[in-house]
């Protein structure tokens, strides 16, 4: 996010890591050798003296950049993760799903009591699958896009701060609440952003316990 | 060489359904911004672009992440069965996913879904074979240039 919001002062405090110079040993210690047929003597092994002997075919060279888990502190979770991006897709499809799940039972059980009396079996299956499918996506809809509000507020915060903790979410609950509810007016906006809060906090709480 | 990027099989489920989620709100707000803008009478063009994106963002972004959670479960699912990965994964996977999306229009349009689906995955697996083949050859190996004499010990 750089591109956006210019660079930050906390990359200047990692010290780049220069490659250690590792001096590599054959098989000639000179300080050992006494004389010439001394280390005449012993066989010489032309193969160590490629970077690469030893290493047939099978070598298989990884990217590790690109999946290198974050570093940043406070930002081990129950799922690793190897950046803001993760964190967006795992909440965003997990709350989705909790809520998809939740809203999915409701009405069910809300079908269950309003099949008509007597209704053949094929009525009575699109009764409870119209039930279901009325507030199971509406529920989740609305939590998938609350959990995509928090995660990208959560990462913004956690980036600028070069950290996350609880204060993070609680501030990210709160400001993705305002915004579900920014358009109802200043009361349910408040309400939302409290009630986003409190949920936020509860999270980082459970997510310490776990 | 194995894809280092994504994650194993049962979580990467989570990861694609919030993905596609993610992706289709997001789109789904430009696409029903610009709608909802066009639609409006003058005057009323920012509340109008602003309620469309409010009514209708979470639903297309929903139907995504349907898409892409069941695509990902299937696409599991194939993979757990036919121990292999290849191209034809992700057409039996579109297979299945057509033909859950459509379960509720009956059996032929279940059935039309489903091939629908495969075909248009058999698509975009081809294209991706295309485009993996191209850079492929762009990124040959060269040969190092050897020096004519040997280095002279």
């Amino acid at each position: 996010m750089s591109w956006l919001f210019g660079g930050n002062s906390k990359k200047e405090q990692q010290p780049e890591q220069k490659p250690e110079v590792q001096e590599q040993a054959f098989s000639f210690d000179s300080t050992s050798a006494q004389d010439v047929s001394s280390f005449l003597s012993t066989p010489m092994d032309t193969s160590r003296l490629h970077p690469l002997a030893g290493l047939n075919d099978t070598l298989e060279y990884l990217n590790i950049d690109d999946e290198a888990l974050t570093d940043l502190q406070g930002a081990q979770g129950l799922i690793p993760s190897r950046g803001w991006t993760d964190d967006l897709c795992y909440g965003s499809g997990g709350a989705y799903l909790t809520g998809l799940g939740l809203g999915g039972s409701y009405g069910f059980i809300e079908g269950i009591k309003a099949i008509p009396s007597g209704a053949p079996t094929k009525i009575r299956i699109n009764t409870v699958l119209n039930h279901i499918t009325k507030r199971g996506p509406f529920l989740g809809n609305s939590a998938g896009v609350l959990a995509l509000g928090y995660n990208l507020v959560n990462s913004l915060i956690g980036y600028q701060r070069g950290k996350h903790d609880a204060a993070n979410s609680v501030a990210a609950g709160a400001i993705t609440g305002a915004l579900f509810k920014a358009t109802k007016g200043t009361k349910p906006m408040f309400i939302a952003s409290g009630l986003m809060a409190s949920a936020a906090g509860a999270w980082s709480l459970i997510k310490e316990l776990l | 060489m194995a894809d280092h990027s994504r994650d194993p099989c049962p979580i990467v489920i989570l990861s694609d359904f919030g993905g596609a989620f993610a992706m289709g709100t997001v789109g789904g707000s430009v696409w029903h911004g610009i709608k909802g803008f066009r639609n409006s009478p003058l005057g009323e063009r920012r509340t109008g672009a602003l309620s469309a994106i409010k009514a209708r963002a979470p639903v297309v972004g929903g139907n995504f992440g349907a898409w892409g959670g069941l695509f990902s479960t299937f696409d599991c699912m194939v993979k757990g069965v036919r121990r292999k990965e290849d191209p034809w994964n992700g057409i039996i996977a579109g297979f299945f996913t057509g033909g859950a999306l459509a379960v509720r229009g009956g059996m032929k349009a279940t059935r039309n879904g489903a091939i629908t689906c495969a075909c248009l995955l058999a698509v975009f697996e081809g294209v991706g074979i295309v485009f993996s083949r191209m850079m492929a050859a762009q990124q040959q190996p060269v040969a190092p240039q050897l020096p004519d004499a040997p280095l002279s010990a």
